[in-house]
């Protein structure tokens, strides 16, 4: 997180991680096509091959508050294929929030499985705990055939502690959810720690509607935020900090 | 393990503040693209970066102005105007005007990147068509100046609509705000280039310095184990030389007269004795091998010498097993400058081995021919043909007709305690030390020693030893 007082301006990362192929950039591009133009920058692909990602893909979306507030979102996605370790490594750096993306089919349980220990290991590298870290969990690619049943998810997800969303991010169905989901996490860690709501005066409710609303979702936060399954959407106090 | 930083972090390319015009686009591209918009449109173009320093300018002076500059009232009112031009800082979408003495008026456009400005961009002087006379306000400024001539040259000024020069500059910027955005991406991307590749780098060079360790801390362990078996040894020897010696004094009877079955048990303690100190010099020999403190007494020899000694004192033994034994010398033979008795040991283990394991009716065979050597370590090295360096020498072949030693096998015989079938070994007995001591003596005398096939069966110890220096023709 970046921030500029005298131009009232908050710079945030967040990064979508997830195994190969999974739909990262599919969930960057459905969030570009959804937000209103005024909003979003252009998505940059950093280096593919064969569609796929090399190094990463940046997604600057910025909106300004009614009170003048601009808030500055750095969306990246990391390259899921294994060899990219030290790509994927140097992208988490930094980040505030993280979406991972898994795929929702049960022949891709393990690859998820690994994607996620790769995440445990460089948010430990980068010298936080998973525990600090905002994370949303995205089961992608609910439309096809072989994948985990609702209920199955639903029932997991109700014993984890991350927000789960459902998506088909090719049709863009919950890709906004999920991102919204992750904003307001991330948004209250960085506030619980950082009192940005006192020292900016907004209020995050009305700040987070606003945004929705910039990427097509005219729904209440509540509403909004209500699509997820299992998790728990209160602030992660990360532990022996102070604020 | 640290995390290097890349050569500028991916956070200040991508979440700090504004990268500056002069970073994300070429400078000498940018003034080609200014040329060439004003070859068009024939509307000066300026570029500045957002500390107003000029990045490109496709200017031509129009005839008007260097008249008027020619004269000093109108000449300040000019430069008025451009520092009022120069001094306006519009908004990102907003454009301003500022309009000239001449009538004439300059377009002052915001260049942004990423919601920030980082620059703008100036067109103008251009001349709406409404402008057709001369201003009056012009006409006042120096009383010198030419009302005709300001007529005419006004008519040369390049004219635009004030809407179409809207449009240009809004075309500019999006085709700028392009070629910025093309810009921070080859940017980011060779940034992350070098990151990946100093992050892999480093990966490699952790890896590196764990293997090194590893392999100190193996060579350590390595010469921990050589003190402890010479210590071991040592210590080993001392009892068991007294314990052969009261046996040998109980088998002579010095304590009484023994019984048959007890004269039997003496010399099984005795033999048995005697093979564990064999076993426990052997360790000796090759903890001092190991550590270089074997000391040869090399003298001129000749190895027929040693063979027929060799041959004389195993040919009981091979008798006994039903093995012919022979030794043959091909051609006349260099001598050698080598220690006797080690060289015997050599022999004398290589072809008890044989032996060994031949079975009865098998032939045991050491045949010596004159030899060249080559003295360079490896062909694989390459250059082979120019750091060959060959020299005379003895080739001593022991074959047997026994199991034979497979290929894979064939190099880790001579390791220290390794057998190729620990059943057969402790069939035959021995203590898996011999060919690790036989090949450290023939290094010991710049020798070289590995293993052939025997046709049709069994296999071949060859031994090389170069000729002593001086007897070389």
């Amino acid at each position: 997180m970046q921030l500029d007082f005298s131009a009232r301006e908050l710079t945030i990362k967040l990064v979508y991680y997830g195994p190969a192929l999974s739909g990262k950039t599919t969930n960057l591009q459905a969030l570009h096509k959804a937000a209103d133009p005024a909003s979003s920058g252009r998505l940059m692909t950093l280096e593919t091959r064969d569609d796929r990602t090399l190094f990463f893909d940046l997604l600057p979306l910025t909106f300004k508050s009614s009170n003048g507030l601009a808030v500055r979102l750095k969306v990246f996605t990391v390259p899921g294929q294994v060899i990219h370790a030290s790509t994927r490594r140097l992208v988490v750096q930094g980040a505030d929030g993280i979406v991972f993306v898994a795929d929702s089919r049960t022949s891709e349980t393990q690859n998820n499985a690994d994607a996620f220990m790769d995440l445990r290991a460089n948010i430990k590298e980068s010298g936080l705990t998973l525990r600090q870290m905002p994370l949303a969990i995205q089961f992608n690619k609910r439309d096809l055939p072989g994948v985990r049943s609702d209920e199955e998810i639903a029932q997991q997800a109700a014993q984890g502690r991350e927000p789960v969303y459902l998506a088909v991010a090719t049709r863009g169905e919950g890709v906004v959810e999920t991102f919204l989901g992750l904003l307001n996490l991330t948004w209250s860690t960085l506030d619980s720690q950082h009192d940005l709501g006192k020292k900016f005066g907004f209020d995050q409710t009305a700040l987070l509607t606003e945004v929705a609303a910039k990427l097509g979702d005219t729904r209440s936060l509540e509403a909004i935020l209500a699509t997820c399954v299992g998790g728990a959407l209160e602030v992660l106090r990360p532990e022996g900090s102070s604020t | 393990m640290t995390q290097p930083a890349p050569a500028r972090g991916l956070d200040e390319l991508t979440l700090g503040s504004a990268m500056r015009l002069e970073e994300l686009v070429d400078r000498n591209g940018l003034a080609e693209l200014a040329r060439s918009f004003f070859e068009l449109f024939r509307v000066p173009l300026r570029v500045f970066s957002e500390d107003g320093k000029i990045l490109a300018d496709a200017y031509e002076t129009p005839s008007l102005y260097v008249y008027l500059n020619g004269v000093p009232g109108a000449r300040l009112a000019l430069q008025e105007v451009i520092d009022s031009v120069k001094a306006v800082v519009p908004e990102i979408g907003q454009d301003a005007t500022r309009a000239c003495v001449t009538g004439a008026a300059y377009r002052v456009s915001a260049i942004s990147y990423d919601g920030r400005r980082i620059g703008r961009m100036v067109l103008g002087p251009f001349l709406p068509p409404t402008v057709r006379e001369v201003p009056t306000s012009l006409l006042a400024l120096d009383g010198g100046l030419d009302p005709g001539r300001l007529k005419a040259l006004l008519s040369e000024m390049p004219r635009a609509r004030e809407e179409t020069v809207g449009q240009l500059a809004a075309h500019l910027v999006r085709t700028l705000d392009l070629i910025l955005f093309s810009g921070h991406k080859a940017l980011l991307t060779s940034n992350m280039h070098l990151a990946s590749v100093r992050a892999s780098f480093h990966d490699l060079q952790a890896k590196n310095a764990k293997l090194e360790e590893a392999f100190e801390r193996l060579k350590e362990l390595d010469r921990l184990k050589s003190n402890f078996l010479a210590t071991v040894s040592h210590e080993l020897r001392t009892p068991l030389t007294s314990i052969i010696g009261y046996g040998e004094m109980l088998a002579e009877g010095i304590a009484g007269e023994l019984n048959p079955e007890q004269q039997e048990f003496v010399q099984t303690i005795r033999e048995k004795g005697e093979q564990l100190l064999e076993l426990i010099k052997g360790l000796l020999d090759l903890s001092k091998l190991e550590s270089g403190t074997m000391s040869m007494r090399k003298a001129n020899l000749r190895i027929e010498e040693i063979l027929e000694d060799v041959s004389t004192t195993l040919a009981p033994t091979a008798r006994k097993k039903g093995v012919t034994l022979a030794t043959r010398v091909q051609g006349s033979l260099h001598a050698l400058w080598a220690d006797a008795e080690r060289l015997r040991q050599v022999f004398l283990n290589l072809t008890e081995n044989a032996i060994k394991f031949t079975p009865e009716g098998g032939a045991v065979e050491l045949v010596a021919s004159p030899a060249m050597l080559d003295l360079s370590s490896d062909p694989e090295a390459g250059g082979f043909v120019l750091m060959a360096t060959q020299r005379p020498g003895v080739e001593v072949r022991v074959a047997d007709t026994g199991v034979g030693i497979p290929e894979e096998e064939r190099k880790k015989v001579f390791d220290a305690f390794y057998q190729v079938d620990s059943s057969s070994t402790r069939e035959a007995g021995g203590t898996g030390l011999g060919l690790s001591i036989v090949k450290r003596l023939v290094e010991g005398h710049d020798g070289t020693v590995h293993i052939e096939s025997n046709r049709p069966r069994g296999a071949v110890f060859v031994v090389r030893i170069p000729a002593k220096r001086s007897t070389i023709a």
